[in-house]
């Protein structure tokens, strides 16, 4: 019985006010020994046989033993059974005699019968008492894990796992919440009046399963991947649990634990759901920008351009028109490289890498430009081996017209312009230089030239073909092949160069 | 002043593009007729002698590639897609399943009628009894009777299959050619898709009659696409 003394919750207080229940037991042993003799003297009167009335004695020591606890007032019983039938009903009447030895047999007999009743009754309540607690636990565990699968939200959790705590152990409880390991949330409800306010830091855990502060102890809660909180409870509550109350508050915070997890996890997926929904809003919208404003810039260029084509060069019409169709092609290539580069940083371009010939990617960028600008004269040099790269042919070809587009820009026409391919053997590199005899870049902007709507020094800072876009996709398109991208001033005479690193075939090592 | 007088069909869904396609046609000499759908287009195909479609492959109502397979059941006529510049694939799929050539919007109003132009004398050479037996293109010679290769004036030594290539692409002057369709004609219909060894076989054409290959002046790359021999 000692086991479940500091249980009283689920003991139902059935060990408290002794005084009482003793009474209320001696009373029913001295009812039924004096029934058995009002019982006796009846029998004697109608002349039945004495053995009737040690029956009756009998069945009053067998009442008073399943009636009560203990085996005291059982084999009490036993003994005030025999002394009384020996009294009553014996010869000499009213009278104890000892001598007669056949009363001797029915006073062991009354006491073994005393002794197994009360030993069975007493096993039998103990059974009994176990199976109530047992059943309270199940109980408490279910009504947790019911509440807790219809909990709509941490808050919720947090109120059930305490009050049910706090109302199975009588103590009182705390629970915090963590959100990818960081404290957030403290939530805490107090059965029992608060003595003291519940203070202490919170402590690593150790291997015991808790962790003790001076004045608490903290139950962590598991989740799948982290821990999810902490049950806190007070030191001397937490000392003075037996084993089957630290079992039955593990079962809990483990299904607690679970039901964290569960949120944690619906969490996720409505999370991930969002994350969906708002891939799929951007990409209709980015749909939406390149048709809606490509369409009508081809519209505006190509109608410009038919104006160019009505008016004499010495018109004014016709530098009108021109300035409309130069600007409108600005437009276009700006609303082309914030879609590309729209489409790099979200990592949703996926490569199509392919091997691709060296000089035809090359030569279809040169082309490109020519096509724009046939009046500049670009000089090309490639190796005469035959090379075949893995690339995303269409990017690459896009580096190198944004390279030679920012050549063209800033350098007057009779400028020469450069691009070269090389073989780095030795590291297994392909080399692409793009060389102008330009202006140079200001040694300021170096270090920034790649960064995104960088504007390349402080005089053109209201330039409006500034926008740094062309060269932060050079090197969104050139980190995504796995390979590097730098700017230099020439050391031999003035003039910018762009260099780009592609590892070929075979070279799995990353540039960075 | 214009030597052109055929009919083309402008199939644009967008008023300013199909309004300055118009003029430039008709400034060339070019009857024209114009629809918004692709369903307009088709019913316009059926009822008007069109000699050649200028089709926007990004049509509101039907998939433009639709519209170039019920073309081709029954007419040759020269079909030129226009496209927006991220639509490749959809570009050598129009070209493989019968157009002619490819415009990318933005396109100038020049450049769309070389294109007409060479889709259209491709188209008359086709109908005309033979091919000729030599053609120059620049200083590129090829004679098909001989099958000999001349650049030049020089005789150009190559091997078959360069010469096979070579012709293919006499045979086709100024139109693209997409990479399946040249592996296709050169190696046979089961060849698959090995596009590396067409590379291969294109450098080495390069590197014979470009004086520079990676700048090149008769065969040029269209990325993603195919490949062309240029004309003027």
């Amino acid at each position: 019985m000692n086991k479940y003394k500091n249980n009283p919750a689920i003991d139902g207080g059935l060990e408290k006010g002794n005084w009482k229940d003793e009474a209320r037991c001696l009373s029913i042993m001295t009812g039924l020994l004096i029934s058995a003799t009002v019982t006796g003297y009846i029998f004697r009167a109608v002349d039945f046989p004495e053995t009737n009335i040690v029956l009756v004695y009998l069945l009053a020591v067998l009442l008073t033993a399943r009636m009560t606890h203990g085996y005291i007032f059982g084999i009490l019983a036993g003994v005030i059974a025999t002394g009384a039938f020996n009294y009553f009903f014996a010869e000499p009447y009213l009278a104890l005699s000892v001598d007669a030895s056949n009363y001797i047999v029915t006073f062991v007999i009354m006491t073994i019968t005393a002794l197994i009743t009360s030993t069975l009754a007493s096993h039998d309540k103990k059974k009994t008492l176990e199976a109530q607690k047992k059943e309270a636990e199940t109980k408490a565990l279910y009504t947790l894990t019911n509440r807790l699968t219809g909990a709509a939200d941490l808050n919720d959790i947090a109120d059930i796992a305490v009050s049910t705590i706090s109302d199975t152990m009588s103590t009182q409880a705390e629970f915090f919440s963590f959100d990818e390991n960081e404290l957030t949330g403290k939530i805490s409800l107090r059965q029992v009046p608060p003595k003291k306010q519940i203070q202490g830091n919170l402590t690593d855990t150790t291997e015991a399963g808790y962790s003790r502060d001076a004045e608490l102890y903290d139950w962590p809660l598991y989740g799948r991947e982290t821990k999810l909180g902490i049950i806190r409870i007070p030191k001397d509550r937490a000392e003075t649990m037996n084993e089957s109350q630290k079992r039955l508050l593990q079962t809990m915070i483990e299904s607690i634990a679970l039901a964290m997890d569960r949120y944690w996890s619906m969490k996720q997926r409505v999370r991930s759901n969002e994350e969906t929904m708002r891939e799929r809003y951007r990409g209709n919208m980015l749909r939406a920008i390149s048709h809606d404003l490509r369409t009508p810039l081809s519209g505006i260029i190509g109608t410009a351009e038919v104006l160019m084509d009505m008016t004499q060069k010495d018109d004014v019409r016709y530098n009108l028109a021109e300035g409309i169709h130069k600007e409108a092609k600005w437009l276009h290539s700006l609303v082309e490289n914030i879609l590309n580069l729209t489409r790099l940083q979200d990592g949703r371009l996926t490569l199509s890498k392919q091997t691709e010939a060296v000089e035809e990617v090359v030569g279809s960028a040169v082309s490109h430009i020519q096509r724009s600008c046939p009046e500049r004269e670009i000089t090309v040099s490639v190796p005469d081996e035959f090379l075949l790269v893995p690339m995303d042919a269409k990017l690459i070809e896009q580096v190198l017209i944004n390279l030679l587009e920012n050549a063209v820009k800033h350098t007057l026409p009779e400028q020469e312009i450069s691009v070269s391919v090389t073989a780095d053997k030795a590291n297994n590199y392909i080399v692409f230089t793009v060389a102008d005899r330009g202006e140079g870049i200001d040694p300021v902007d170096l270090p920034n030239i790649f960064q995104m709507f960088y504007t390349s020094g402080l005089k053109h800072a209201d330039s409006q073909y500034g926008i740094g876009l062309g060269l932060s996709i050079c090197d969104a398109i050139i980190k995504a092949h796995g390979g590097s991208i730098e700017a230099q001033n020439r050391t031999e005479g003035q003039g910018a160069v762009f260099i780009f690193k592609l590892p070929m075939e075979g070279n799995e090592s990353e540039l960075l | 002043m214009s030597y052109y007088n055929e009919y083309v069909l402008v199939v644009e869904d967008d008023m300013q593009i199909r309004n300055f396609i118009c003029y430039a046609l008709n400034s060339e000499g070019f009857r024209y007729i114009t629809a918004g759908t692709g369903q307009g287009a088709l019913s316009l195909l059926v009822s008007e002698p069109i000699d050649l479609m200028l089709l926007d492959l990004g049509l509101p109502d039907v998939d433009g590639m639709e519209v170039i397979r019920k073309v081709r059941e029954w007419s040759e006529m020269p079909i030129i897609v226009v496209s927006a510049r991220d639509q490749d694939k959809e570009k050598a799929a129009a070209l493989d399943q019968g157009a002619d050539d490819y415009l990318t919007k933005p396109f100038s109003a020049t450049e769309l009628l070389a294109r007409i132009r060479v889709a259209l004398r491709h188209y008359y050479k086709q109908g005309g009894s033979r091919t000729q037996a030599i053609i120059q293109v620049g200083g590129l010679r090829i004679d098909f009777n001989k099958r000999l290769v001349y650049l030049d004036n020089q005789e150009l030594h190559v091997t078959p299959m360069e010469y096979n290539l070579l012709s293919l692409f006499f045979k086709n002057i100024g139109r693209v050619l997409t990479t399946k369709y040249i592996l296709k004609e050169i190696w046979g219909v089961d060849y698959g898709s090995d596009t590396q060894v067409l590379r291969a076989l294109m450098a080495g054409l390069r590197r014979k009659i470009e004086k520079n290959p990676a700048k090149p002046r008769y065969i040029v790359t269209e990325v993603g696409v195919g490949y062309r021999l240029v004309d003027e």
